[in-house]
């Protein structure tokens, strides 16, 4: 599927016409409506954290980019956070729809790798600016 | 599947009062809606008017919540089961949320950094 028709099926007018299946017990569709806004909300958070990093924290010592490093990458994944929490609610309800099994989330997989590539920037930038 | 009332009522409270998945869906509008408000402050401390423009979004998202709760006319009435799914309603919250990224990353990048805010 090209890259424009896969977007153009995340759209809500797409998505409302969708009348395959039927309409899933309703505490299933409130369940993934809230697992889509806690998502938002983990999206949010790292919103915030870079922000944060970047504007409110004193520079670090010896390394001047040491916020940015760690603050814009924090930003940008939210904002990926928060698109692919939306695909995979419209993938959930398509499926609980049809009654198939939920799919594979790749949210969990999206936030470890953040907070992994985070530290490992946080625990360079310190060594830097305390070694040097 | 069916919807619960079609069901005998099992040992699980949600089986009988299905009303309280609806009061947790409409709680975690209510955490979403204070989430933009905390960002909002957040960036309030470092650029006055897109700080004003997230806080905005907030009551935005607390009433978009309000369908879920089902008191909305036109919507599924209280103490019906079945709600009225909004796609509409989750693609704006993500539009929001990478719209804010994207404010965020221009006051980051542009922005005067601010050291003393938080002391």
């Amino acid at each position: 599927m090209s890259w424009s028709k896969r977007l153009s099926a995340l759209l809500p007018m797409t998505v409302v016409k969708d009348n395959g299946g039927t309409e899933p017990d309703p505490r299933f569709t409130f369940a993934n409506e809230r697992t889509f806004l806690a998502w938002s909300r983990t999206a949010l958070a790292l919103v915030v954290a870079g922000l944060g990093i970047v504007q409110l924290l004193p520079p670090f010592p010896r390394v001047p980019a040491g916020r940015h490093l760690l603050g814009l990458p924090l930003i940008a994944l939210g904002a990926v956070l928060a698109v692919t929490a939306y695909a995979e609610w419209v993938r959930s309800q398509r499926a609980l729809r049809r009654g198939e099994p939920l799919p594979q989330s790749v949210l969990p997989w999206i936030l470890a790798a953040t907070i992994t590539t985070v530290a490992v920037i946080a625990a360079v930038v310190l060594l830097v600016s305390a070694l040097r | 599947m069916s919807a619960p009332p079609s069901r005998p009522p099992g040992d699980d409270p949600e089986e009988r009062d299905p009303g309280l998945a609806r009061e947790r869906t409409s709680l975690a509008w209510l955490r979403t809606a204070l989430s933009f408000a905390a960002l909002g402050g957040v960036v309030l401390k470092v650029n006055l008017l897109t700080g004003l423009l997230v806080l905005a979004v907030a009551p935005v998202v607390w009433q978009l919540g309000r369908v879920s709760r089902g008191d909305v006319p036109g919507s599924a009435a209280p103490g019906s089961a079945l709600p009225a799914v909004g796609a509409t309603r989750l693609f704006f919250i993500a539009l929001s949320v990478v719209a804010v990224a994207l404010l965020s990353l221009v006051i980051a990048i542009f922005g005067q950094s601010v050291p003393g805010a938080l002391r």
